[in-house]
C-alpha cells in the first residue's frame, strides 16, 4: 500500500515535532533551578495486525512518540539534599555566633577590665590624689557600662536568631502542606505526561526547601510521592503521603534556646539550619552565663575589697558595684572619696595602699575576671574559627553535590543546540518522505 | 539517554562561586592594608587575638607603671634634695657647736650662736615637713598629715607611720615611696633615743642661758649632732640607691615597651609587602577568571550555528 509511506512520514513528523517542542522547553528552562531535563522516548511502530508469512514492507507503521521522561537520580538528589542540610546547619550557626563574637568584642568588655585595672594601678602611685580617685571610679563606671552593652548586644544577636527561626517555621509549614498536596496529585497523575514531570519538579523543590531547614529522611514511593521524616531526637514524621502529620511550632525557652514541637511531639532536630540555630542559641546561652558570672565576680571582688578596707576619711568602704549580673551591674559608690584604698584600721588620710593592692591582685589573678574575659573571648573566637573551617569544607561538598545533581538533571545548552539541529533535520527529512510519497502517488495516478 | 555532560547551570554556578571567593579575598586584603591590622575579628586567628589581648593588657599596665615610676622618681628626688639640705644644715649646726665649745665667746656671742641655732631648728622643722609636688608630706610615711608636730612647749614629735608604702613600678616590683621621718631625723645618741630637733633645740636653749656650763653643753651636743649627721647620710644613701633603682626600672620599662610594640606588630600588624603582593595576585586571578568566563560562556553551540 503506498499510503503506508504517508503514515510513516506523518508519524516521523509528529515525533520530531514533539521532540523539538521538548527541546525548546528544556532550553526555556535552562536557568530554572527546579527544572529537571526532559526527554521523549520513542519506539518503532510495526503493524502486526495482518496475517501473513514473513514481514513485508506493508507491516511498517513508522514511529510512535512515547512518554516524557524526566531526568532523575534519587541517590544524587539525596546527596545534594543531605549536603545542603549539613551546610546550612554549619552556616547558620557560624553566622549567628559571629554576630555574638562581634557583640562581645566590640562591647569592650576586656578593654574595660584592663582600663579599670590600669586606673587602680595608677591610684597606687598616689592613693589620695582626687584626680586619680575619680579616674578609677569613672573607669569602674565604664566597665559596668561595657558589661551592659555586651549584654544588650548579645541579647540582640540572640533575638535575631530567634526571630529568624520563628519566620522559617512558617515556610516549613507551607512547604510541608505543598508537598502533601503534590503527593495527592501525583497519585492521580498519569505516567509519562508533562504534568507528572512538573509535579515531580515541585516535589523535589519542596524537599530541597525542607532539607535546608531540617535534616530529613525521605522515602520515595512507587507512585512518585515522597514521605518525609525530620531527623532528630526523636525523629518525627512530617509528611506521609497526602497528609501532614501536624503543625511545626518553635518556642523560646527562658534561657533563650529553642524548643521544637511537631503536632504535640517535642523533638530536637539534628540537621539543617534549624539545628544550626538551636546549637547557636545553646552556645549563646553559655556565653550569657559566662558574662553574667564575669560581672558577678567583678561585683563580688570589688565589693569584698571595699568591705575589707577604709576610705580616705577612715570610714569602712561601701560597695563599689550594685547588681547581680551583666544586665544590671552599675556603680553603687557615690563619690571617689569612698574608694577603700587603705586596709581596715588605718586612720583617716592614710596613704597605705594594702587594700588597693589586694583588690588589684584579685582582679588580675589567674582565675580573675581579666583572665576569665580573655578565656571567654578565646573560646568563642576559636569556636567561630572552627565553624568557619567546617563551613568552608561543607561548602565544597555541597557545591560538588549540587554540580553532580545539575549534571544529572540540569540542561546542557550545547546538547540542546545539537538536538535542535538534529531534530530539525529529522523534521525536514520526514517532510521530504511525504513529498516523495506524493510524487510516487502522482506517478501511479499518471499511468496511462 | 545517559551521557556525561556539564550542565550550563553548573558551569555558571561554579564560575560565580569562584569569582565571589576571589572578590572576598581582595576585600580582605584591602581591609588589612587600609587598617594595618591583620585581624579583623578574633576568629580570624583566635590564638593571635588572645596574644594581642595579653599584649594590650600588659601595654596598658606598663604605661601606668611608667607614670608611677616617673612620679616615684620625682618624689625620691624631692626627698633627696631635702635630706641634702638637712645635712648642710646639720653641718652648720656642728660648726656652731664647735665654735661655742672652743672659742672663748662671751655671753653675747653665745646668744648670737643660740639665735642662729634656733633659726636652724625652724628650717629643720619646715624641711622635715616638706611636701611632694602633689602636696603629700615627704617624710610622713603612710600618713597624709604633717610628719612632725610641735607642742606648746616646743617639743617636736614624729606623727607619721614607721613605714612608707611601696609603689608598683613593674610586675612583681614595688619600690618604697620614700623614708619615714623617724628614719631621717630620729636616732639613738648616748643610749637614749632622741631627734635632731631635740639636739639642736636643746643646745640653743643651753647657750641662751639655760645651762650653767654652756661650753660643756656645746661639747656634749657634738655627739648628738654627729649621730644626726650619720642618720641623714644613711638616709641620703638609701634615697640615692632607690633613685638609681627607679632609673634602672625606667630603662627596663622603655626596653619592655619596645619589645611589646614589636610583639604587637609581629602578631597583629599587616605585613604590607605581603598583603600588597597577595592583593595583586588575587586581582590578576580575578581579571583572568572574568576574561576566561566571558570567553567560555560565549562558547555556546547556539553562537556557532547560524
Amino acid at each position: 500500500m503506498p499510503s503506508a509511506i504517508f503514515t510513516i512520514g506523518r508519524s516521523g513528523l509528529t515525533a520530531s515535532r514533539l521532540s523539538l517542542e521538548l527541546t525548546a522547553q528544556n532550553i526555556a528552562n535552562a536557568a530554572n533551578p527546579d527544572y529537571s531535563r526532559r526527554t521523549l522516548t520513542q519506539s518503532e511502530l510495526v503493524m502486526t495486525g495482518n496475517i501473513g508469512i514473513g514481514a513485508s514492507a506493508d507491516s511498517l507503521g513508522g514511529i510512535r512518540p512515547g512518554v516524557v521522561v524526566r531526568a532523575e537520580s534519587a541517590l544524587v538528589q539525596r546527596q545534594a539534599r543531605d549536603a545542603s542540610s549539613a551546610l546550612s546547619a554549619a552556616e547558620t550557626e557560624f553566622f549567628a555566633l559571629r554576630e555574638a563574637e562581634s557583640a562581645l568584642e566590640t562591647s569592650g568588655l576586656f578593654t574595660g577590665l584592663v582600663e579599670f585595672e590600669a586606673a587602680l594601678t595608677q591610684l597606687q602611685g598616689n592613693p589620695l590624689e582626687p584626680a586619680l580617685r575619680i579616674s578609677a571610679l569613672e573607669s569602674a563606671r565604664e566597665l559596668a557600662g561595657n558589661f551592659r552593652v555586651g549584654n544588650a548586644a548579645l541579647a540582640n544577636a540572640r533575638s535575631l536568631v530567634q526571630d529568624e527561626a520563628a519566620a522559617e517555621v512558617l515556610t516549613i509549614n507551607e512547604l510541608a502542606a505543598e508537598l502533601a498536596e503534590v503527593n495527592r496529585d501525583l497519585v492521580a497523575a498519569r505516567e509519562g505526561t508533562a504534568g507528572r514531570a512538573a509535579l515531580l519538579d515541585a516535589r523535589d523543590k519542596a524537599l530541597r526547601g525542607l532539607a535546608e531547614q531540617f535534616g530529613i529522611a525521605t522515602t520515595i514511593n512507587a507512585n512518585g510521592s515522597a514521605d518525609v521524616t525530620i531527623e532528630g531526637a526523636p525523629s518525627v514524621a512530617l509528611v506521609t503521603g497526602g497528609t501532614v502529620a501536624g503543625s511545626l511550632a518553635v518556642s523560646v525557652n527562658p534561657d533563650g534556646t529553642l524548643a521544637f514541637d511537631l503536632g504535640g511531639t517535642a523533638f530536637a532536630p539534628s540537621g539543617g539550619a534549624m539545628a544550626g540555630r538551636a546549637a547557636a542559641l545553646a552556645e549563646m546561652a553559655g556565653l550569657q552565663t559566662g558574662i553574667d558570672s564575669l560581672a558577678a565576680s567583678v561585683i563580688a571582688i570589688a565589693n569584698a575589697a571595699q568591705g575589707a578596707g577604709v576610705d580616705a576619711a577612715g570610714n569602712p568602704g561601701g560597695p563599689l558595684f550594685s547588681g547581680t549580673g551583666a544586665a544590671d551591674i552599675d556603680i553603687a559608690l557615690a563619690s571617689a572619696e569612698g574608694l577603700a584604698t587603705a586596709p581596715a584600721g588605718a586612720p583617716a588620710g592614710s596613704r597605705d595602699t594594702a587594700n588597693l593592692a589586694a583588690l588589684l591582685a584579685a582582679l588580675g589573678a589567674e582565675t580573675g575576671p581579666a583572665a576569665g574575659a580573655d578565656a571567654l573571648l578565646l573560646g568563642l573566637s576559636s569556636r567561630v574559627s572552627a565553624l568557619d573551617t567546617r563551613r568552608e569544607g561543607l561548602g565544597v561538598v555541597a557545591a560538588s553535590a549540587e554540580a553532580e545533581l545539575l549534571r544529572e538533571t540540569g540542561v546542557d545548552l550545547d546538547t540542546e543546540a545539537a538536538n535542535l539541529v538534529r531534530l530539525q533535520q529529522a523534521f525536514e527529512a520526514n517532510s521530504r518522505v511525504i513529498q516523495v510519497a506524493t510524487e510516487l502517488f502522482d506517478t501511479l495516478l499518471g499511468l496511462r | 539517554m545517559s551521557f556525561v555532560s556539564t550542565s550550563t547551570g553548573s558551569f555558571f554556578n561554579r564560575s560565580l562561586a569562584q569569582m565571589a571567593e576571589l572578590r572576598g579575598q581582595i576585600e580582605r586584603n584591602r581591609t588589612q592594608i587600609a587598617t594595618g591590622q591583620r585581624l579583623e575579628r578574633g576568629s580570624d586567628d583566635p590564638a593571635a587575638a588572645a596574644q594581642l589581648r595579653g599584649v594590650a593588657r600588659r601595654g596598658a599596665l606598663a604605661a601606668v607603671e611608667r607614670e608611677n615610676a616617673a612620679r616615684l622618681g620625682e618624689d625620691l628626688g624631692a626627698a633627696s634634695t631635702e635630706v641634702e639640705a638637712v645635712t648642710a644644715l646639720l653641718q652648720r649646726a656642728r660648726e656652731l657647736a664647735v665654735q661655742a665649745a672652743n672659742t672663748p665667746t662671751g655671753a653675747d656671742g653665745r646668744q648670737a650662736i643660740a639665735f642662729e641655732l634656733e633659726q636652724l631648728t625652724e628650717e629643720l622643722f619646715s624641711r622635715a615637713n616638706a611636701a611632694t609636688l602633689s602636696g603629700e608630706p615627704l617624710f610622713a610615711g603612710l600618713s597624709s598629715d604633717p610628719a612632725f608636730v610641735r607642742d606648746a612647749a616646743g617639743n617636736v614629735t614624729y606623727a607619721g607611720t614607721a613605714t612608707s608604702g611601696a609603689v608598683p613600678v613593674a610586675p612583681g616590683t614595688a619600690i618604697e615611696r620614700g623614708l619615714p621621718g623617724s628614719e631621717v631625723f630620729e636616732f639613738v645618741s648616748g643610749g637614749t633615743p632622741t631627734s635632731a630637733f631635740a639636739v639642736i633645740g636643746g643646745l640653743a636653749a643651753a647657750l641662751s642661758g639655760g645651762s650653767p656650763d654652756p661650753a660643756g653643753a656645746a661639747l656634749a651636743a657634738l655627739e648628738g649632732i654627729d649621730a644626726a649627721l650619720d642618720t641623714t647620710n644613711r638616709a641620703q644613701t638609701i634615697l640615692g640607691t632607690r633613685m638609681a633603682w627607679v632609673e634602672q626600672v625606667q630603662q627596663q620599662q622603655a626596653d619592655a615597651s619596645v619589645t611589646l610594640a614589636e610583639r604587637r606588630s609581629r602578631v597583629g600588624d599587616t605585613d604590607v609587602a605581603e598583603a600588597i603582593a597577595r592583593l595583586q595576585q588575587s586581582l590578576t586571578a580575578l581579571e583572568a577568571s572574568q576574561a576566561a568566563f566571558a570567553r567560555v560562556s560565549s562558547l555556546s553551540l547556539f553562537d556557532a550555528l547560524r
